[in-house]
């Protein structure tokens, strides 16, 4: 330690003789640690976030959605949307060995009424699977059954925004409702979900038995053919998801009668390859900024590299001194070296400090949250001491090599 | 016993491009421990390349160097830079003091380059050192804040703190005027007689050269005289004749150790 303290003691002596330059110099590594700090933070609170709504949506979700939805080129199956029915959804769940759940979904935006109050929400008539599948769960009252289905009951499971809307006195079930003009019976309340990825409100929900929908909510096109807008399918681990989309796609096109080279008259999909999109942009956004980071810190680096050398030739004839009363190569090399560590390091620490600001502000202002990862402070702090080992080292050996009479006498 | 410094046939020659330069032709001479030398000659005749060879900052071309019975040319840079940092004292014409740094730091300088010496022992060395050199109670100041009298004797301070076997001084008082000149003269005579320590100035002042005890003359490379003074020059009395307004400094008299 003894030996270490002296050269590092010199180090912060020399270089507060010159602090403007000295905090000039360093700049670039600030910043550079800065971008990374920010980064990090906000690319991980990104990918939290990314995942906290990909489990809210509902785990090993897989959506099948009627006709094409490849947004390249035209397809002819953007006619077909009516392709999918509840049969299907039946024959999916009974079938397919990796599909647990099935739930037919029909969607229709709605004006509901309660009393005085009214409110425009999304109604989604679907069976009772539905709730499994979307990990949803009753907070008061009860969830429509499968004879209510059977039976077309006109019972409806209000979201919280629906309820919070509707009836802002609370005391939601067993109250009525009519979603255009059809009276129904509140049986449940849906425990809050929150946003999901895309910035929907999930709880702006009311679901109805699938059968009451088709029959008295909505119009006469879905509620002839036994068809449904999509099938929500669940699966019945992570590890199958892949599986249950193949077990599911062929028998879509069995049960379609579709010969081999005509395209699928559907499109399933898993809530990875949705947000993958996502997480791809936000990874994109990510390596845009390491770059950034990894040039500053290069620039930086360099400018560390050029005062050092402004340094060492200022200073030529303190080294010649030093070498003269008995300094080593390796002492003056250690010298010039732990300038450019702690001028490095000292970047370092203000980047850390200016990025997780850079990032605080950054969370404030756009409301991203932002995850704080030690290992990669620490590995940015690391990684500016670096820079300054390797770009401090010409210069310093340079120091350490010169001459002790010509360094003497240099002018 | 060994003397101290022996030379044999010292050359010393300098290649610029095709043509050859010889700085030294041939030096032989030698120095007991205690002597008391001075070097003269004009700027050219070789003599700070032989200081240079001496204070191991250089090497000869040809001939031999025996310092304390070590032959120095076959060492490598770092045992040079031990025997420059415990054997050797050098003090520089422009005095060489680190600038923004006290006096004590600047004398302690060589110590941190001594293996040996721990911190503490460190601080109290470079206090006897300026003690020795008459400036207690000035550790604190930095080289702007002191004379060049006083700066010169920081760097002197800073040459003894590792108790070398010689001084080395390069023009000592090419900087300083005739009194604080004197003044310096005072202190390496004070160092050489109670010390015991081998001093060899370059200089070529005759006044300067007069306080030694052996004056060592040098012209083109070559040693041209070689001449022992027996009654040299007293610093002490020099300054009590010629300028009797002021005293000796403080501590050239009684270097406390």
């Amino acid at each position: 330690m003894r030996s270490m303290a002296p050269p590092v003691r010199m180090a912060i002596r020399a270089l507060r003789a010159n602090s403007v330059r000295s905090g000039l110099t360093i700049l670039g590594v600030v910043i550079g640690v800065a971008a990374v700090i920010a980064t990090v933070a906000v690319g991980s609170g990104a990918r939290d976030r990314i995942q906290k709504q990909i489990a809210s949506i509902g785990s090993n979700l897989i959506v099948v959605l009627p006709g094409s939805l490849t947004a390249s080129g035209i397809r002819l199956g953007t006619g077909n949307a009516l392709s999918l029915t509840e049969d299907d959804a039946r024959a999916l769940a009974a079938e397919c060995p990796s599909v647990a759940l099935a739930a037919p979904v029909v969607r229709q935006a709605q004006q509901v009424v309660a009393g005085v109050s009214n409110w425009a929400t999304g109604i989604v008539g679907t069976t009772p699977d539905f709730l499994a599948v979307r990990d949803l769960e009753v907070a008061r009252g009860a969830a429509f059954t499968w004879q209510d289905v059977d039976g077309a009951a006109k019972v409806a499971l209000l979201g919280e925004t629906v309820v919070r809307n509707l009836f802002p006195a609370g005391g939601a079930v067993g109250q009525s409702v009519r979603i255009r003009n059809v009276p129904f019976i509140v049986v449940g309340v849906l425990a809050p979900k929150g946003q999901s990825p895309s910035g929907q409100d999930q709880d702006d929900v009311i679901l109805i038995p699938i059968s009451t929908a088709k029959k008295k909510v909505l119009g006469s096109s879905l509620a002839s053919a036994g068809a449904v807008g999509s099938i929500m399918t669940q699966a019945r681990s992570a590890a199958v998801i892949k599986t249950a989309q193949e077990e599911m796609r062929s028998l879509l096109r069995q049960r379609h009668h579709l010969q081999t080279p005509q395209e699928d008259d559907f499109t399933i999909r898993n809530l990875e390859d949705v947000f993958n999109a996502q997480e791809s942009s936000a990874r994109v956004m990510a390596m845009l900024l390491a770059a950034i980071a990894s040039v500053s810190l290069l620039v930086g680096g360099i400018g560390i590299m050029n005062v050092m050398l402004v340094s060492v030739t200022e200073r030529t004839r303190e080294i010649g001194l030093r070498l003269a009363v008995g300094a080593r190569t390796r002492d003056i090399l250690l010298q010039f070296l732990a300038e450019a560590v702690v001028l490095a390091s000292a970047g370092g620490l203000l980047g850390v400090v200016a990025g997780l600001a850079g990032a605080a502000i950054i969370s404030r202002i756009a409301g991203w949250s932002i995850v704080l990862s030690g290992p990669a402070i620490l590995l940015a702090f690391f990684f500016s001491g670096m820079v300054g080992v390797f770009f401090g080292f010409y210069p310093a050996q340079k120091a350490a090599l010169l001459d002790p009479i010509e360094a003497l006498h240099y002018e | 016993m060994d003397p101290l410094i022996e030379v044999r046939d010292l050359t010393k020659t300098y290649s610029a491009g095709a043509a050859r330069s010889w700085a030294l032709r041939g030096v032989s001479l030698s120095m007991a421990r205690g002597e008391f030398a001075a070097i003269m000659g004009r700027s050219g005749s070789g003599k700070s390349t032989f200081m240079n060879i001496v204070g191991c900052l250089a090497r000869q071309s040809s001939g031999v160097y025996r310092l304390d019975g070590i032959d120095v040319s076959r060492l490598s840079r770092d045992e040079l830079a031990a025997i420059r940092n415990t054997k050797i004292g050098f003090v520089f014409q422009s005095f060489n003091l680190l600038p923004r740094t006290s006096a004590i730091e600047n004398v302690e300088l060589p110590l941190l380059y001594n293996r040996t010496v721990g911190s503490t022992s460190r601080l109290v060395r470079a206090r006897q050192a300026l003690a020795m050199v008459g400036l207690e109670g000035l550790e604190g100041r930095h080289p702007n804040e002191l004379s060049g009298g006083q700066q010169q004797r920081v760097a002197i301070a800073r040459s003894l703190v590792n108790s070398p076997e010689m001084i080395l001084a390069d023009e000592p008082t090419g900087a300083l005027d005739t009194r604080n000149g004197v003044e310096l003269m005072a202190i390496f005579q004070e160092l050489n007689r109670r010390q015991g320590i081998t001093i060899l100035l370059v200089t070529h002042d005759p006044d300067i050269a007069a306080f030694a005890r052996r004056v060592i003359r040098f012209r083109d490379g070559l040693v041209v005289d070689d001449e022992t003074i027996r009654r040299p020059r007293d610093a002490h009395e020099a300054l009590a004749e010629t300028m009797p307004a002021a005293g000796v400094p403080a501590g050239a008299d009684g270097g406390s150790r």
